[in-house]
């Protein structure tokens, strides 16, 4: 009998319930179905986590094959969309590790903090006013993506989790085994990165 | 107050530095509706009397409009077909 203090875990059906289900019981041939629904979003998050589009293609392959690799001990505690990102994250991670890039830059908040002076009796600029479609364009789009990847990658892991594919903070926290806290924290500083760099662009661009 | 002196000890509605970089640490709190009421009002206080603080929540909330909508690629054929091989070659067993 179980206690109240150890109650069974909850299971989570989502979407992908059945197809997992389905897999673990021997039919691998829907490896196939689970690629096919997930393939274009770890492409575009690997895009955003590596510099190099080859590099990119490499984590896609390798998330695919430690999910195919672990997917058996997945307990439905979980979405399963989560738990991949868990292990694409923790690959992205590894591969870090294992180049020779320099140790990165930690973001302070001082950093981004209004410049007395220059920015203190600012108005809203128009680029911030405007309609969303009215700016978006292909350029921007690129100076969007490229600003991403300046970012050092534990602020840019939280940002591509949160805000573009729109993990809420628990759940990123849950990806990256960080506290929620930690998730705001580094959140916050990587959207006044990405501000700084969209200013800039603006200002020299419009 | 004239433009020499303006600073963000001031920025128009007669509160502190202090008070400002509060804020400042909690626009992204605020956009992702993470604060209590209290403290929501407080900021939406402040930033109607602030215009740097004003101008620094807009910014903020449209880059992150921006990085929400920032390109969605489709996967190269070549690689689609390079991940279907690599399925078929896998050992019929997770056990690996």
């Amino acid at each position: 009998m179980r206690t109240a203090k150890n109650p069974s875990p909850k299971i989570i059906k989502d979407n992908d319930y059945e197809l997992i289900q389905a897999i673990n019981s021997g039919r691998f041939d829907l490896f196939h179905e689970l690629v096919k629904r997930y393939e274009r979003k770890l492409y575009n998050f690997s895009l955003k986590m590596c510099r190099d589009p080859s590099d990119a293609e490499d984590l896609v392959q390798e998330t695919f094959l430690n999910v195919f690799r672990y997917v058996k001990d997945f307990r439905y505690e979980t979405k399963f969309k989560n738990w991949l990102y868990r292990i694409a994250s923790s690959t992205c991670i590894k591969k870090r590790r294992k180049s020779k890039f320099a140790p990165e830059r930690e973001l302070s908040l001082e950093e981004f903090i209004p410049k007395e002076g220059i920015e203190t009796q600012e108005q809203v600029p128009d680029w911030a006013l405007m309609p969303l479609d009215k700016l978006l364009n292909e350029e921007l789009s690129e100076t969007i993506n490229q600003a991403i990847l300046s970012l050092p990658e534990k602020y840019r892991l939280v940002m591509v989790l949160r805000d573009v594919e729109g993990f809420s903070t628990e759940e990123t926290a849950q990806i990256l085994n960080l506290s929620p806290s930690n998730v705001k924290v580094r959140l916050h500083r990587a959207r006044l990165f990405l501000r700084e760099k969209l200013k800039g662009y603006f200002k020299n661009d419009r | 107050m004239t433009g020499n002196h303006h600073d963000y000890q001031d920025c128009g509605g007669g509160h502190d530095h202090k008070h400002c970089l509060e804020m400042f640490k909690k626009l992204s709190e605020y956009l992702d509706n993470e604060l209590d009421e209290l403290t929501c009002r407080e900021i939406e206080k402040h930033v109607n009397d602030c215009v740097s603080c004003h101008s620094c929540l807009q910014t903020l909330k449209r880059t992150v409009e921006f990085c929400k909508e920032a390109g969605n690629k489709p996967v190269p054929k070549d690689f689609s077909i390079k991940l279907k091989e690599m399925i078929n070659n896998m050992p019929k067993t997770t056990n690996l």
